[in-house]
């Protein structure tokens, strides 16, 4: 697949920008001083829009660090990506003041690469806690993986609230059911939420270190585990943007089946979370077939592939495990009647108004918040942001089969349960769909040895259930991979979660928690 | 001898089968939610497992948090020991006044909810806040629901209760009616059921009954288990043999007393099918709704004293 670069956008290129068509990133320098300007404009612009912002340490080959600021073009299905150079300094100047989503990328470079956002209203470190200790950066190259630091004792502030009545709720970071850890912090007048920090980090385990050190395999396998419920979706990201580097085409099968791959996971997903919001509700008959249906379509995930959470299918090139002819008919007679039964649990439900009462009006995302703090996917989707890389990156076999996106305006509790039942219904028309027009050929592209680009960049970019999920690589002057950093959607999610809580009782947070189902790995990497 | 045998019955009845009915209740809610569940003896081996574990007190309790657990489960056992079951004419009017039962009732919650606080946890404060609510609220239900028995029976004593509905309750059947549904909402609320709080639920921030609780382990987390089965079993007696009471032994005679015990078991089965069916079938309500529900109850209480005086 080629691209070109359309006219309304060049005017943010340098002059005589040369674009290689066959690469889905459009890299150019721009001087630090004009960087917040630049970066301003480029936000404001509707046919923009921010995906990531991260660091790469260059300093061995060039000197610098290097800071780029990842934009897609929705349609398009390219991404502009103008960079600064950090020479001799440890700050760069921070667009936190203007453009509130950056807010987190910015606090991250500090933390891990030490350089200093000038003139962002918070810096403190973030994901890494108050053991560790300050002025060591893991993400510079001249710090060892293997270092062990000593452990510092810090001190960490949550906000507080003063005022007759107010006292504090702390939950966590270990919590009664099996989930993952993370700690919350509530400032609570009688049952009411005045105020909701949620502290992460918990889970923080060097995975973007990591990418530096394993091979392109063992890239891929970490991949997968980011986020372990969207293996899938995060290991075609990567595999998306390895394949755009080293040039390799996916053929037309593969491109089918990753689309099944990819709304298996999400029907799954969905099947859960829709079972899993019931039953916080204490609605038992809706918790139950919720898990039932999940584990159903985990089922035939394992049968085709070996694996429930389709993990080791995605392969550069394509994928691992084809769906032969028989198993097609029978796998599309299983989905009828699983969707069929889904229809019929969630009729049961509509029909119960003390579930509908307690979703509804729930755990409001204000629109505003949402849009300032760059919400997608699901929770996204609630407040009526229409993003979907499905549609606006397409990949796999999205070109031609085109889902429809389900979006709300109310944002609450009742919003994101509905997209979620929209959205496995939709994912149940994409597989058959693509079942049905699934091409002959191979499931893999033939590859003798993966050769990538030299000082080169790409995006791989998938709506994973929850939404998109970015994987942003550069590579150095011998082909290597220079840099990986990945941007799971929690890590944009979690920063409305106390917004979506703040004016609502304690006994629904759980519940308000559970609409969004926000991955905690794949926020603390 | 039969005597004694049939006191000693009386008086630990209850408490013997409390466990098996929360069992019940469990396995009636795994089979219509499609899961195999427990089987129905399950809580008596929770509580054995329990007595025989160590336990972990915070630091900051006082010797309330340790007494709390003997005082709330002896309350049970004496409110226990004077509940109508099988036999009406086992009259023990030592505790079995409606008010002595009420006001025992009111003294377990309150240890429970001063033991929620004293080790300093914020679930347990919250918990026994949300307790006191509903406690508060649910009270005049109770009342007014059982008083409206006692105006029809002319007597606050339950055993007497039992016997005079029993024999005359079909002439009141609408005003017994309304105070029974008064009474059910109170029964949900005391026994920490549906709608008012998921004794099945893990998410510590939407307890009530269980966040009191929690700071519990081992010996006395086996005693504050088992007393709460035993309220449960107190409220399901309650309403067995104070509003449907036929079939209860109202005299010493074997064959009476063998029906009233076949009886009850049967009452006992169809209120934990209710409550399973329940808990299967709505979700919980919200906190703030519950206020409602319980004030309903009370004005139904209200409505049946008022049918039965006019």
């Amino acid at each position: 697949m080629t691209h070109a670069i359309p006219q309304k956008l060049k005017k943010y290129l340098p002059e005589n920008f040369h674009f290689d068509p066959s690469e889905n990133t459009a890299t150019f320098e721009v001087p630090i001083d004009t960087i917040v300007a630049t970066i301003k404009e480029m936000y404001a612009d509707e046919a923009l829009s921010l995906k990531i912002i991260t660091a790469t340490d260059e300093r061995n080959e060039s000197g610098y660090f290097k800071i780029w600021y990842v934009f897609g073009a929705p349609k398009e299905n390219i991404f502009l990506v103008p960079f600064i150079c950090v020479k001799n300094a440890d700050e760069f100047p921070s667009v936190s003041p203007f453009i509130h989503e950056a807010w987190n990328y910015e606090r991250k470079i500090k933390t891990f690469f030490g350089l200093d956002p000038a003139g962002h209203p918070k810096k403190e470190a973030m994901i890494l806690h108050e053991n560790w200790p300050r002025g060591v950066f893991p993400l510079r190259n001249d710090f060892n993986w293997q270092t062990r630091p000593a452990i510092a004792r810090e001190r960490y502030d949550f906000q507080k609230v003063a005022g007759e009545g107010i006292y504090e709720i702390s939950v966590g970071p270990i919590h009664a059911g099996i989930i993952e850890p993370g700690h919350f912090r509530f400032s609570v007048a009688g049952e009411e939420i005045v105020l909701l920090e949620p502290r992460l980090g918990y889970t923080h385990k060097g995975s973007v270190k990591l990418f530096g050190i394993l091979p392109l395999e063992g890239k891929l396998r970490l991949s997968e585990k980011i986020s372990g419920d969207s293996s899938f979706s995060h290991s075609l990201a990567f595999s998306q943007a390895i394949e755009r580097l080293a040039g390799i085409d996916v053929p037309e099968r593969a491109r089918y089946l990753r689309t099944v791959y990819a709304e298996l996971e999400r029907l799954a997903n969905h099947f859960g979370d829709i079972g899993a919001i019931m039953l916080d509700t204490g609605f038992n008959f809706g918790g139950a077939h919720g898990a039932r249906l999940r584990e159903m379509i985990m089922q035939i995930n394992e049968r085709t592939t070996g694996s429930r959470f389709l993990r080791g299918v995605n392969t550069i090139g394509g994928v691992t495990k084809d769906i032969a002819m028989g198993t097609k008919q029978r796998l599309i007679g299983e989905l009828d009647a699983i969707i069929k039964d889904f229809s019929e649990v969630i009729a049961v439900a509509e029909q119960s108004s003390s579930l509908i009462n307690r979703l509804k009006e729930t755990g409001v995302t204000p629109y505003d918040e949402a849009k300032n703090h760059g919400v997608i996917g699901v929770a996204g989707k609630a407040v009526g942001i229409n993003k979907d890389a499905r549609i606006d990156y397409p990949y796999a076999a999205y070109d031609r089969l085109i889902p429809k996106i389900p979006l709300y305006q109310s944002g609450d509790v009742y919003a994101r349960f509905h997209v979620r039942i929209e959205e496995a219904y939709a994912s149940h028309r994409l597989i058959t769909e693509a079942l049905k027009k699934i091409p002959d050929g191979t499931a893999a592209a033939a590859i003798d040895k993966i050769n990538l680009k030299k000082d080169a960049t790409a995006v791989g970019i998938v709506e994973g259930w929850r939404g998109d999920i970015v994987y942003f690589i550069t590579t150095g002057p011998r082909g290597e991979i220079s840099g990986v950093d990945v941007r799971d959607p929690s890590f944009l999610n979690w920063t409305i979660l106390g917004y979506a809580g703040q004016g609502n009782m304690v006994p629904d947070f759980p519940l308000i928690n559970k609409s969004f189902n926000l991955s905690y790995t794949g926020n603390d990497l | 001898m039969i005597t004694i045998l049939l006191w000693t019955l009386q008086l630990f009845l209850l408490p013997m089968i409390a466990p098996l009915m929360l069992g019940i209740i469990r396995k009636m809610k795994a089979v219509l939610q499609n899961r195999a569940g427990a089987g129905i003896f399950q809580p008596y081996k929770d509580i054995w497992k329990l007595l025989h574990k160590d336990e972990i007190i915070s630091t900051d309790a006082s010797w309330l948090f340790r007494a709390a657990p003997y005082i709330v489960f002896a309350v049970t056992l004496a409110a226990a020991a004077g509940i109508p079951t099988f036999a009406a004419f086992l009259s023990n009017k030592f505790t079995g006044d409606l008010l002595a039962l009420v006001y025992l009732l009111a003294i377990g919650t309150f240890f429970l909810a001063l033991a929620g606080m004293d080790a300093g946890s914020s679930f347990g404060g919250f918990g026994s806040s949300r307790e006191m609510t509903v406690a508060a609220l649910a009270e005049g239900g109770l009342i007014f629901s059982l008083f409206a028995l006692a105006v029809i029976a002319k007597t606050t004593n339950l055993f007497s209760i039992a016997a005079a509905i029993s024999l005359n309750g079909h002439s009141f059947f609408l005003p017994i009616f309304i105070a029974f549904t008064g009474f059910l909402i109170v029964l949900l609320a005391e026994t920490a059921r549906f709608p008012f709080d998921n004794p099945a639920t893990h998410l510590e921030l939407t307890m009530i009954h269980e966040a009191m609780i929690l700071e519990y382990s081992g010996k006395k987390l086996a005693l504050m288990e088992w007393a709460s089965a035993n309220k449960l079993a107190i409220f399901i007696a309650l309403g067995s043999s104070l509003f449907f009471p036929w079939g209860i032994a109202i005299s010493p005679s074997m064959g009476a007393i063998a029906f009233g015990l076949g009886i009850f078991a049967l009452k006992i089965l169809v209120f934990c099918a209710a409550i399973a069916a329940l808990e299967s079938s709505i979700a919980k309500f919200r906190f703030f709704r519950l206020p409602d529900l319980l004030l309903t109850s009370f004005i139904l209480g209200i409505i049946a004293i008022g049918m039965v005086i006019m």
